[in-house]
């Protein structure tokens, strides 16, 4: 390939106060190619990203030039004019606007005469640009009431959507971290078809098979060098693990000795019902852990939240011998359940805050005596578990914004690892994670069912299944659809009954 | 920190973390441009130097403030008395700032607190005025206080009222309320001795009521500060929908600040009326942009970011220092809004400058 590079970034550094994310990378992407740009948690992928699109100023040196021309740092629009296309690590979408108010963020509203706005014509145009990714809803909703893929199908049909200058260079940061399989390969499809248009992909994710089977080339980030960029053909995944982090993995992901110990039922649930779940029955053991997989739509969203009566639900949820009513997620808590929800930013993040106040918040009095907070014991509590979880950099008083979104959520799951509550509820538990530390967050869980919790797992993430669980229910259409346990639990087997019966149902 | 169950996964994990650590040169990375020093000399490089120029901006501003007048007014502003009369004059609107704090660190607005603090004067006044012993008469207006925010929290809570909307609309009622208690006229000549006196008499030369509120910022900032409660704030007005994931009743704590707010405004009032030793229907609006803007310059110091007790101290006495230092210079009297407004403008935006950069 002899083509010239139409995005070049030469010694583009980036220092936050006491700390440097960036520091020298070089990296040239061609018209037509797509990128892949990997690395641990925390290596600097999502500021690379951000430093491109304005939102962070580089240091002084830095150079970057999009078709030749250099361009302007810490101007969104000049990135924007540049034909720099973003779908941002958070999506950037603002939550009580509807699609096509989101849409609009990105192109303006096509007006008439008048300077009003031609309604009609805009929503038709959001309407088209979802069912190209493969998707149809209701586009008048707040897309803060939209499931996660849907709203990342928004933010990718504004990236991909008619700017006032032509596209060059789309960026998605992790789009695929709340996608299931089947949604996740729709999106690989669109991808491919706008990089046969000759636009540039740069395209950042954790899963490294979709690495693998979407881009030509990968850039390995770590600590916030840059390590290498080398084609995928001729890598196997091992080699690029060891890229990332700097030596070989014999094996990162062993699956768990049997647990053999299952004690009583503590987790029951009989008719659970929500808008999209249809009366749900289960009951988990101590010691259990129980997935749930389904695509978008088949109520899989909807479940751990319904379970801890965060969303309104039908149906009772027991815990032991007690019942939690609808809608108190405070008695659900001191009951013993724990919820690690998706999408943290919107759910579980305290953004504002320090770690050691996002890891407490679930248990604020934990360490009071007669009242009063004692910190310093607290500190070493949260520390150990931030070091247990490899939280990097770690520090109890970093507040949360500074962290690196894979970081983010490991400090989330300390949040409720560390109440040891007898029922365990994950959703995405692994959302954003690289895959040394997800190994770690699935011995810990495996830790905490060896423990006597009830764990209940939900995830798109099927290989994250069928290492977690002893059993896994498929949902389609609101109902288990599928039950599938040790000797049939593979990836290619929940995927394949998750999709499997949605296009039957649909034919 | 490993266990038994989990062994192989865990025993690999750990290899993981430390040799990624480690300075050991690569195999894999023939072709690496330089991957050491890691991430830990690099920040190690970094320049350490921080005067807390952000956080502590308002304590250097102020000690300016102090020395540019003692320069300019020697025999006037250098006096105690005169940081004597700034004490105590600032004693009543720090006690409605400090109430104030508690809804706003929960993430809703008061903007009834002014108008509790003019309604709970006029009654306090009344009820002495219809011979009520004078306990039972702080009690009462304590409890309209309470009342207040009660129902304050009854519509943003359970009518899911915006807060700004909700309490501008009680501020407005209540404003008809003082009218109808005082029926549009002051009320003079209704305090004994002993009340007035809570509110004048001197020690070591500053009125009680700044000693008054001394003690309330005092249990106001090992409240907040140092027992779970302000935890619950700051969650609640930090992201109201993850703390109730974490298991917190966030309405709970919005309405229990809702009427903690009113009910200190009340208390407030009671002080300003022992003070003034009259009431009108008009006492109470005039106060309500200083708190706010006590509260917001006050969060911009001393723990950035947060609504907190001590920033909105240094809030309060740095701008009436420069008031009165401008009102002793020979200023005229609109010169006092201006310069507070254009000080929590400057400070603000200088705060906001600073966030930007990290
Ligand atoms: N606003 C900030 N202030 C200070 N440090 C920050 C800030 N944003 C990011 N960092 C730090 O910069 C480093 C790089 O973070 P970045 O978000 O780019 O990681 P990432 O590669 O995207 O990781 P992930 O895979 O977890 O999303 C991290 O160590 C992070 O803590
Ligand atoms: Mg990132």
């Amino acid at each position: 390939m002899v083509a010239t590079p139409v995005l070049c970034v030469r010694r583009l550094s980036k220092t936050f106060p006491g700390q440097r994310a960036l520091a020298d990378v070089d990296l040239d992407v061609e018209p037509g190619e797509i990128r892949a740009l990997v690395g641990q948690n925390g290596c600097g992928k999502s500021t690379l990203i951000k430093a491109l699109a304005g939102f962070h100023e580089p240091d002084a040196g830095s150079e970057v030039t999009v078709a030749g021309k250099p361009l302007a740092f810490g101007d969104p629009t000049s990135a924007d004019a540049a034909g720099l296309r973003f779908v941002h690590q958070d999506l950037g979408l603002v939550a009580a606007l509807d699609a096509v108010d989101n849409l609009a963020l990105g192109h303006g509203y096509e007006t008439g005469r008048l300077g009003l706005i031609r309604w009609r014509r805009e929503r038709a145009r959001a309407r088209e640009a979802l069912q190209e990714l493969g998707y149809e809803f209701e586009i008048s909703r707040p897309v803060g009431g939209l499931a996660a893929s849907e709203r990342t199908a928004v933010a990718v049909a504004r990236a991909l959507s008619r700017h006032s200058t032509p596209p060059r260079v789309l960026v998605l940061d992790e789009p695929t971290a709340n996608l299931p399989a089947a949604e996740a390969d729709r999106l690989f499809a669109l991808v491919r078809s706008v990089r046969d248009a000759g636009v540039a992909v740069i395209f950042v994710s954790h899963h490294l098979e979709e690495v693998f089977g979407l881009c030509d080339t990968v850039t390995v980030l770590r600590d916030g060098r840059l390590v290498t960029t080398r084609p995928t053909a001729g890598l196997t995944e091992s080699d690029l693990v060891e890229l990332m982090i700097g030596r070989r993995l014999a094996q990162y992901d062993v699956p768990p000795a049997e647990t053999a110990h299952q004690g009583d039922v503590v987790l029951d649930v009989r008719g659970l019902a929500t808008a999209v779940l249809g009366g749900l029955d289960l009951s988990v053991r101590a010691g259990e852990v129980v997935g749930f997989a389904g695509i978008t739509g088949s109520g899989r969203e909807e479940l751990a939240l319904a379970l801890f009566g965060g969303r309104p639900r039908t149906g009772v949820v027991t815990i032991g011998d007690r019942t939690v009513p609808q809608l108190r997620p405070d008695l659900a808590v001191q009951y013993g359940m724990g919820l690690v929800p998706a999408e943290r930013h919107a759910n579980a993040a305290f953004l504002d805050a320090d770690l050691q106040e996002n890891v407490v918040v679930a248990s604020p009095a934990a360490f009071a005596r007669r009242g009063l907070l004692r910190r310093g014991r607290e500190r070493s509590d949260v520390a150990r578990w931030l070091e247990r979880l490899n939280v990097r950099p770690s520090g109890t008083q970093r507040a949360m914004s500074t962290l690196s979104g894979g970081n983010q959520q490991k400090v989330v799951l300390a949040r409720w690892l560390r109440r040891q509550p007898h029922v365990l509820v994950l959703d995405e538990p692994t959302q954003g994670v690289d895959v040394g530390a997800k190994a770690e967050i699935h011995a810990l869980v495996d830790q905490a069912a060896a423990d006597g919790a009830a764990v209940v797992v939900v995830s798109t993430d099927h290989d994250e299944l069928a290492r977690l669980c002893g059993r896994v229910l498929v949902l389609a259409g609101g109902r288990v659809v599928a039950e599938l346990h040790h000797a049939d639990l593979h990836a290619d087997r929940i995927t394949a009954a998750a999709v499997g019966h949605t296009l039957r149902s649909a034919s | 920190m490993t266990t038994e169950a989990a062994e192989p996964a865990n025993a690999a994990a750990d290899v993981l973390v430390t040799e990624a650590e480690s300075a050991e040169p690569d195999r894999a990375t023939s072709d690496v441009v330089s991957v050491e020093p890691d991430r830990a000399t690099l920040t190690r490089r970094l320049p350490r130097l921080n005067l807390g120029l952000d956080r502590f901006s308002g304590l250097y501003v102020w000690t300016l403030i102090i020395l540019v007048f003692g320069i300019w007014l020697p025999d006037t502003f250098l006096t105690s008395y005169n940081f004597q009369i700034i004490a105590g004059d600032q004693a009543i609107t720090a006690m409605l700032a400090l109430g104030l704090i508690i809804p706003l660190a929960a993430g809703v607005f008061d903007l009834s607190c002014a108008a509790t603090l003019g309604f709970a004067v006029t009654v306090v006044t009344w009820l002495l005025k219809e011979g009520f012993n004078p306990v039972l008469a702080i009690l009462i207006t304590l409890a309209c206080g309470a009342f207040i925010g009660f129902v304050n929290g009854l519509v943003v809570v359970r009518l899911n009222v915006d807060s700004f909307i909700g309490t501008l609309g009680m501020s407005s009622i209540l404003a008809a309320g003082a009218y109808w208690v005082t029926n549009g006229e002051q009320i003079v000549n209704t305090f004994s001795k002993s009340f007035l006196d809570a509110g004048s008499t001197r020690l070591w030369g500053v009125s009680l009521p700044f000693y008054y509120m001394l003690l309330l910022a005092a249990i106001l900032y090992v409240i907040v500060d140092h027992t779970p409660v302000g935890r619950y704030l700051y969650a609640a007005g930090g992201n109201p929908q993850a703390a109730r994931l974490a298991g917190m009743r966030v309405g709970r704590v919005v309405w229990g600040s809702l009427i903690t707010s009113a009910t200190l405004a009340a208390l407030t009032g009671v002080i300003l009326a022992a003070k003034l030793g009259s009431a009108s229907q008009d006492v109470g609006p005039p106060y309500l942009l200083q708190a706010f803007s006590a509260v917001f310059l006050g969060s911009t110091q001393i723990k950035a970011g947060r609504m907190n007790v001590l920033g909105t101290l240094v809030a309060i006495y740095l701008l009436a220092t420069g008031v009165k230092g401008l009102q002793l210079g020979g200023s005229p009297s609109y010169v006092n809004s201006l310069f507070n407004g254009l000080a929590l403008i400057i400070a603000v935006a200088l705060a906001a400058r600073t966030y930007r950069r990290k």
